[in-house]
């Protein structure tokens, strides 16, 4: 128990060391489906936050009565309720977005990122460990969502967040929107950022 | 020294014949569901009216707009604004039933000020979803919005931008309308989106298909 | 014949136009993860096929016969306790994620037995990536898919009956396979590049993975080109008309637009 990280450790952990995306390749369904515009990804980032926060809370609760062969039942009861409360509250108040989210909002649901967090640190540690290392994750997902999708837009659209910021003769590469260029962008900026992991070790 | 006594095997007692028992273990797993059952129950009753109304008005908020033309609309005084009716025709084609929601609007002194259909129809990725506007008597279109596509970006896309549904407004409904691509001379011909000659011919498609359908059902109702 | 053309499109869509994995991005994990060796890809293949098609059957069941607004047996229960009327109003839709979830578990535990007790040596292989199908995206999309055509319909003759939604998970499966086959294929060529260090694994993976996205774009418009070759041209006689008002929109009155 001596090595347990602390919550300050579990928190920058979670931003770029164990980025849920770059890192430990968790949650790609949503990181390549909703990032062809920035808001799209920001509101996935946010409710993938909401319902991590609030599963690592309830889970570093009741962590003392888990018992060993319901601990997943109990994990992906609290996901699916969160991830429904979620999903209600998108359709009520922002409706068009939700229907541009369409099902990925339910695939939280099965994204490996909050049963990993579940499992590996809620159901071990306190609310206070358990809390930060979900701020954490949270804000290195939504880093990892918010590169790619800018990426996607400016070069797709010549726009970021609807607002033009390339000139008009710039010739959308329309394919950057569309799934090939989902997982050209994510592989490619997955290289560069194990380039700049070898360039930090050798260093 | 005293030989130690060996030990009796302990009976299972009643209390541990409960505790091992397995609906027992999963008390933790049924406490939560009927928490979140009651919590998302909560939910549904607080917010579905919401979004009921969020996906009616989505359809309703357009109508107005594909009747006057949405500059019109807003400079619409507020004792001018348009009632709204709803309405579901069906109509009956070989052997299929097509559904149709059809919206009638009027003026607040009952004078009628046009028709709104939705209709939908095969593009060429997936089904496209249209509201076209009809004048009262159905002879121009006064007006088309196209509410759900899934054409290809950049290009089939091109249908859901102003200048391209600004050609449907006052063409008149007698021909059917047709595309080309060369430029749009005869009343009834459209120009298609550069490139994407198959969804521009599938929008018009479905435009006469409807209007063929409910001319007669509306013109009957139109009284 | 309509139904056939029917299932014949959905089939085709789900396996090639819109493939799950390379239009919908579902099942990204075990395609990037399983993907090294040709017949371990296949044997994963089948198995998510296997536990999409038992999922997709349990779903479609209690969406229509509990979930869906109206549904019959959650209207008989309901009516012992309440009037009718408030009865046929009950709408449980609100719970279906997390039956969905468990219907998958479960369908996903019952393969696991049978693979184990019939095919010990495939068990033997999978390993750790047999429970792991639980989180496969693919399958609780292919949930979703099915309710949302089959209680998200404006038009109740419009909800898609079981041979649809079987259809639909069947060939999403294929097509998953497919997809991942491929891939395999691509991979075990790849390991005999010479392929950048930061790109290796993942990264390489996922670049292949978009020029095959690209390469599936090509069979965009198949199926409406496929319907129009299938369905004869009949002309169209307009027969009856039936015009109703829709009770429950116009019983707030009429709808004055603010």
């Amino acid at each position: 128990m001596a090595d347990a990280p602390t919550p300050y450790e579990r928190f920058i952990q979670g931003i770029l060391p164990e980025n849920p995306v770059y890192r430990q390749l968790l949650g790609l369904c949503p990181t390549l489906a909703v990032t062809n515009g920035l808001q799209a990804a920001m509101t996935m980032a946010g409710a993938v936050a909401f319902v991590l926060f609030c599963a690592n809370i309830i889970t570093s609760l009741i962590r003392d009565l888990l018992k060993p062969h319901l601990r997943i039942v109990i994990f992906t009861l609290t996901i699916a309720t969160f991830v429904t409360i979620a999903d209600r509250f998108l359709a009520a108040y922002m409706y068009q977005m939700s229907k541009t989210l369409g099902p990925y909002i339910p695939l939280i649901i099965v994204n490996c990122l909050i049963i990993c967090r579940c499992e590996v640190c809620a159901s071990k540690q306190s609310v206070v460990h358990a809390g930060m290392d979900a701020i954490g994750q949270s804000i290195g997902f939504a880093i990892a969502l918010g590169s790619i999708a800018a990426v996607r837009e400016i070069l797709g659209t010549g726009m970021l967040f609807g607002v033009s910021v390339l000139p008009e003769v710039w010739p959308d590469w329309v394919v950057m929107v569309l799934p090939p260029g989902a997982f050209l962008t994510l592989g490619l900026l997955l290289g560069a950022v194990n380039w700049y992991g070898m360039q930090k070790q050798d260093a | 020294m005293k030989p130690i006594e060996p030990m009796e095997p302990m009976k299972t007692s009643t209390l541990d014949r409960i505790r091992n028992n397995y609906i027992v273990q999963a008390w933790l797993v049924l406490f939560l569901a009927i928490c979140f059952g009651g919590s998302l129950a909560g939910i549904q009753l607080a917010l579905g009216p919401l979004i009921e109304a969020n996906k009616i008005n989505e359809t309703l908020q357009k109508v107005p707009e594909m009747i006057l033309g949405s500059d019109k609309v807003q400079k619409l005084p507020e004792d001018q604004k348009l009632i709204i009716e709803p309405q579901t025709i069906e109509v009956k084609k070989n052997s299929r039933t097509v559904f149709y929601n059809v919206f009638k609007a009027k003026y607040p002194n009952g004078r009628p000020a046009g028709w709104v259909a939705k209709a939908i129809g095969q593009g060429y990725a997936d089904k496209i979803e249209i509201l076209v506007g009809l004048d009262h008597k159905l002879k121009n279109i006064t007006g088309l919005f196209v509410l759900d596509q899934k054409e290809t970006p950049g290009l089939g896309n091109k249908i859901i931008t102003n200048e391209w549904r600004n050609q449907f407004i006052t063409k008149k409904t007698e021909t059917p309308l047709s595309v080309t691509k060369e430029g749009a001379k005869a009343a009834h011909e459209i120009d298609a989106v550069t490139g994407a000659t198959i969804s521009s011919r599938a929008v018009c498609s479905i435009i006469n298909t409807t209007i063929k359908d409910l001319r007669d059902p509306l013109l009957n109702r139109a009284n | 014949m309509g139904y056939i053309v029917d299932i014949l499109l959905i089939a085709v869509g789900a396996a090639l136009i819109n493939n799950f994995v390379l239009y919908y991005f579902v099942g990204i994990c075990p395609f990037i993860g399983v993907s090294r060796k040709v017949d371990m890809a296949f044997g994963m293949g089948c198995a998510v096929t296997f536990v999409i098609s038992i999922a997709a059957f349990l779903s479609w069941t209690i969406t229509t016969y509990i979930l869906k607004p109206g549904a019959p047996l959650s209207k008989w229960i309901a009516g012992l306790f309440v009037s009718p009327e408030m009865a046929a109003n009950i709408d449980l839709t609100i719970l279906c994620y997390i039956v969905y979830i468990f219907a998958i578990a479960s369908s996903v535990q019952f393969v696991e037995m049978y693979v184990r007790k019939f095919f010990p040596a495939l068990y033997k292989s999978f390993g750790v990536f047999l429970p792991l199908i639980t989180t496969n995206c693919a399958i609780l999309f292919a949930c979703l898919t099915i309710m949302s055509n089959v209680a998200g319909v404006d038009n109740p003759a419009d909800a898609w009956d079981l041979g649809r939604s079987l259809t639909l998970a069947v060939f999403g499966g294929v097509g998953f396979t497919i997809a991942i086959v491929i891939m395999a294929g691509i991979r075990e060529e790849l390991e005999l590049c010479d392929i950048p260090k930061p790109l290796e694994g993942a990264a390489i993976t996922l670049v292949v993975a978009g020029i095959l996205a690209l390469a599936f774009m090509g069979f965009t418009g198949v199926d409406s080109g496929l319907k129009k070759a299938l369905t004869p041209e009949t002309p169209e006689t307009v027969q009856v008309q039936v015009i109703h008002n829709d009770q429950s929109l116009a019983s707030s009155g009429n709808y004055i637009f603010q």
